[in-house]
């Protein structure tokens, strides 16, 4: 069942286009995620399916309900959507307690005194914060505003929950935190929700589904796995992190079991076979994608025989921790590496590495610029 | 966000696609059902801000080429502008900006020194010595006026006599009724005006601007000098530009110490013209208001062409702890002196309304003088208790008016973006270059001109009309700045949460910006109580306000029971003030 539902929106503010003529559907009890850079048009977005800004062009419906539709002339306020919300800022009144802002929803719907008490007391402890009740709005933390905000926005059961970029405010380590919490509160109660951001971990650890998005038009739409292992384009793939990107010509393309592709590439001095969404003509240009977290790294003798393999010198080393991200050249591409922390790079230093099987994939060069 | 930033830069066309669109960002702008009534809603505001600023202007205009009294028939001729261009008027016109300048030099030098030692000192009891500076500032100054007139008489004056009696001498050393005298009297309300604005730019300085500078090598006074000062530097000129405006408006100070003694300024030589002249000469004293008000209109844009691209933001929203200096023993001297400025502008004349009070000659302070005699007769005038009733009438009905009005017109202008909204800003902030006195002129010529069946000459309600203009810009200014700091987020988050276009007006801006309402409501308030210049204008038999009670019992020599009215205006002062602050700290917990 759709829950929402945007066809063919569009938001312009006077000549610039906010957002481009994009469709994208929500499923019921679904957590889909507006993903992108900052002024891709995630934020305005939400603000038209919450109505607080009004799509130029386009088709919005919540539930059944056609709530925005230019050309009919419909246009439903937001109070009227029944929605719940989470702000970036949190948007907590302050001249109200934790108790009276999370009450706010229902005292305005007219609920019975002994409904709203319960209610309010019910969402609170769903957050955790029953203790807080009442608290003065001001004198809370960041993390614990976030918890209220929440609370706010559930209380009285809203169709929809959007959430404006809840955790950025957050240090990191609460956000995980939060972010976590969040997720399996939204399972167990199974909350439809929609949510903006521009941090790609923060999408990828909460969605169902990601929505890509970069200058008003979306790039692709796809489980967190899809969009981070088998991106569309370059564009989204070179959104999460900085992939490798190795140009090649493909001498072999043959169809296999799930409706994908397997090639054989050849690049500047190496060749081995990647996997794709499309089919390819053999001699075609062609990029490929490879993560720095999936290649292999080691001594000669160990990586000898893999298919997809160069030799090279370690230009940088950085240790961060969890893992040392290595630059190598090779004398070809330049290649990105992240390694296990243990290895004993020094600049300097000969290895050779390696892309076992899977770990490429490849999409069309010009896709996405 | 961005795009919405982004968007923002292309001005009007933004402007006009956003209304095309039908909904504007923000609360107001959804009000898209409703377009006649803002369209209407808007209209009326015009008409009612432009009744109050732009007709009596107009009317100034009028006036000033009109050969007769308002409401008579005559012709139109250039006389009064003629008229203007005397030889007396140059010297008029050179004592105004010279008293004027006179004044705000030094007013600055203390107020920089005060401010310093309230913000950024480890003076003792900070909190309170600022109360006790700013306190002057909330006195009307036609009380301090008498008090001094009182306290520095030349014959009869507490001080010449302390003198005398100390040095055994005969001299007279002090005369209020000088030059002098109104550079004083006018430094009194100077300073704390200027401690206000001065005090603020040094809390709200990012603190890490001057330690970086210590990081750098400079040391401690090389950075207060090309660091702090420097800093500062926008928020001196713009306090002395409007100091000096000030100065320049100032009726009470000329008016007691400069006519005694023959020293006229502009606002004076307006009285003067229209109330004590065998025939009053309108057209002359319209002229000359209009003069006046080109030079406030050359005198405003000179300070915004002082201050453009100067405005540092070192102001932000953070509550900065800002670097303390450590005095040491010194810390008792700057206490002392603030003490000592607070004793000078308000326990000495303060101290002289209530001993002036219970003796039965001023001047003749003896145990057998000792009478509550004054107290008597004051409680017993009728047009004293009809002056104290009109100005507190005046007081709750103009303060609620005003900040209604200022309330409404910093919304249109702040969250709104409704057409429009620019010239009713501008609309509401012309009074601020306009002396009480030239308004008052302008309300003279713009109610005799109403037509017949609107009857406000003469009433309450031409002073409730000129109050009301004379406090809007000020209004509109607490309400806007209360407006800014409220996200748009805590709006529309109760929009989505179910809450209409009006329950959100109600329980979420209102609700949050009543305490500012009320800190302009005070504020508003005080400025009626002292207005003293146009009300001298549109007052009639009936429509006394206190000020004008207190000028006539002065000018009919009775400094007795002036002493006793003026302290208990003074009690009224002190109450509201304290009340005032206890709902600043109020708010300041909550939000």
């Amino acid at each position: 069942m759709v829950a929402v539902l945007v066809e063919d929106v569009s938001r312009a503010f006077g000549d610039v286009l906010a957002v481009n003529r994009i469709s994208l559907k929500v499923e019921r009890g679904e957590f889909v995620t507006l993903l992108g850079p900052s002024g891709c048009g995630k934020t305005t977005t939400l603000r038209m399916v919450a109505g607080l800004e009004q799509n130029t062009g386009g088709r919005i419906s919540i539930g059944e309900r056609v709530v925005s539709d230019p050309a009919a002339g419909i246009f439903v306020p937001p109070d009227h959507r029944q929605l719940g919300m989470v702000f970036q800022s949190y948007a907590i009144w302050p001249h109200m307690t934790v108790f009276d802002n999370v009450a706010y929803p229902l005292r305005i719907r007219r609920r019975p005194k002994a409904e709203i008490r319960e209610r309010v007391m019910a969402a609170l402890r769903l957050v955790e914060m029953e203790k807080f009740a009442e608290r003065p709005a001001p004198a809370l933390s960041g993390g614990q505003q976030q918890r209220v905000a929440i609370a706010r926005a559930l209380v009285f059961e809203p169709q929809v929950l959007l959430l404006d970029e809840p955790l950025s405010n957050l240090d990191a380590r609460l956000r995980t935190q939060m972010g976590d919490e969040f997720r399996a509160l939204q399972k167990r109660l199974g909350i439809t929700s929609l949510y903006v951001t521009h941090d790609q971990e923060e999408a990828m650890a909460l969605s169902d589904r990601v929505v890509v998005m970069q200058g008003g038009r979306i790039l692709q739409i796809g489980a967190p796995e899809e969009i981070y292992q088998r991106p569309a384009s370059r564009a989204v793939a070179a959104f999460f992190g900085s992939p490798n990107l190795l140009d090649a010509r493909v001498t072999g393309c043959e169809s296999e079991a799930d409706g994908r592709f397997h090639l054989t590439v050849e690049g500047k001095g190496w060749q081995g076979h990647a996997r794709a969404g499309e089919r390819f003509e053999v001699g075609a240009p062609v990029l490929v994608l490879v993560r720095p977290e999936n290649i292999q790294i080691g001594t000669q003798a160990a990586i000898n025989g893999a298919q997809m393999a160069w030799s090279g010198r370690i230009a940088t080393a950085i240790f961060r921790g969890p893992r040392t991200s290595v630059a190598i050249d090779t004398g070809g591409p330049r290649l990105n590496v992240e390694a296990p922390a243990l290895l004993n790079a020094r600049v300097g230093d000969e290895v050779r590495v390696a892309v076992p099987p899977g770990g490429a994939w490849a999409i069309r060069p010009e896709a996405g610029n | 966000m961005a795009v919405v930033a982004q968007a923002d830069v292309s001005g009007e066309s933004d402007v006009a696609a956003r209304r095309a669109a039908g909904l504007p960002r923000g609360l107001a702008g959804l009000l898209s059902g409703t377009a006649l009534g803002r369209r209407l809603g808007m209209t009326a505001l015009f008409l009612f801000l432009a009744f109050l600023t732009l007709y009596p202007l107009a009317m100034l205009l009028y006036g000033s080429l009109h050969s007769t009294p308002p409401g008579m028939a005559g012709e139109f001729n250039l006389d009064g502008y003629r008229e203007i261009l005397t030889h007396e008027n140059i010297i008029i016109l050179v004592n105004t900006i010279g008293l004027s300048l006179a004044k705000t030099v030094p007013s600055i030098g203390l107020a920089v020194l005060l401010a310093w030692i309230c913000a950024r000192t480890d003076t003792p009891a900070r909190g309170t010595l600022e109360v006790l500076i700013t306190l002057p500032f909330f006195i009307p100054p036609i009380l301090t006026a008498m008090a001094w007139g009182m306290l520095g008489n030349k014959q009869v004056g507490v001080i010449n006599m302390a003198w005398q009696w100390i040095t055994g001498s005969t001299s007279s050393p002090i005369n209020i009724y000088s030059y002098g005298g109104i550079v004083w009297h006018m430094m009194q309300y100077s300073t704390p005006f200027l401690f206000l604005f001065i005090v603020d730019a040094f809390r709200a300085m990012d603190p890490s601007l001057e330690e970086s500078s210590r990081m750098c090598g400079a040391s401690r006074w090389a950075t207060f000098r090309r660091i702090t000062v420097l800093l500062m530097l926008p928020a001196i000129v713009s306090s002395f530009m409007l100091s000096l405006i000030r100065g320049i408006e100032s009726f009470e100070s000329p008016l007691f110490f400069g006519t005694p003694a023959g020293i006229t300024v502009i606002t004076t030589e307006i009285y003067n013209a229209i109330n004590h002249r065998a025939t009053p000469a309108y057209q002359y004293a319209t002229a000359l208001s209009f003069a006046i008000l080109a030079l406030m209109f050359l005198l405003v844009i000179w300070q915004w062409h002082l201050l453009r691209g100067r405005t540092f933001t070192t102001v932000t929203g953070k509550g900065y702890a800002p670097n303390i200096t450590r005095l040491g023993r010194w810390r008792w001297v700057t206490f002392g002196f603030c003490i000592l400025f607070f004793i000078v502008t308000v326990v000495l004349p303060v101290g002289q309304l209530a001993v002036g009070s219970v003796f039965r000659f001023f001047g003749f302070y003896s145990y057998d003088m000792l009478t509550l005699e004054h107290y008597v007769a004051v409680f017993q005038n009728t047009d004293v208790w009809r002056a104290a009733r009109n100005t507190m009438l005046l007081g709750l009905m103009g303060a609620s008016a005003t900040m209604v009005l200022g309330g409404i017109v910093a919304y249109v202008t702040v969250r709104t973006r409704w057409r429009g909204r620019r010239l009713i800003d501008a609309l509401a902030w012309l009074p601020w270059m306009m002396p009480g006195m030239v308004l008052g002129v302008g309300f003279l010529w713009a109610f005799a001109m109403l037509p017949g069946p609107i009857p406000i000459y003469g009433t309450i309600w031409a002073l409730l009309l000129a109050y009301m203009a004379l406090g809007t810009p000020i209004a509109v200014r607490v309400m806007s700045s209360a407006y800014h700091q409220l996200s748009f987020d805590l709006e529309e988050c109760s929009r989505v949460h179910g809450a209409s276009w009006w329950q959100t007006l109600w329980r979420i801006l209102i609700a949050l910006a009543w305490p500012s309402f009320a800190v302009g409501w005070v504020l508003t308030f005080f400025g009626i109580m002292r207005e003293l210049s146009a009300s001298i204008l549109l007052y009639s038999v009936g429509s006394e306000v206190l000020s004008v009670a207190l000028l006539k019992l002065w000018a009919n020599g009775q400094a007795e029971q002036v002493s006793v009215i003026g302290l208990m205006m003074m009690l009224l002062v002190v109450f509201f003030r304290w009340v005032q602050i206890k709902v600043i700290k109020a708010r300041i917990s909550t939000l």
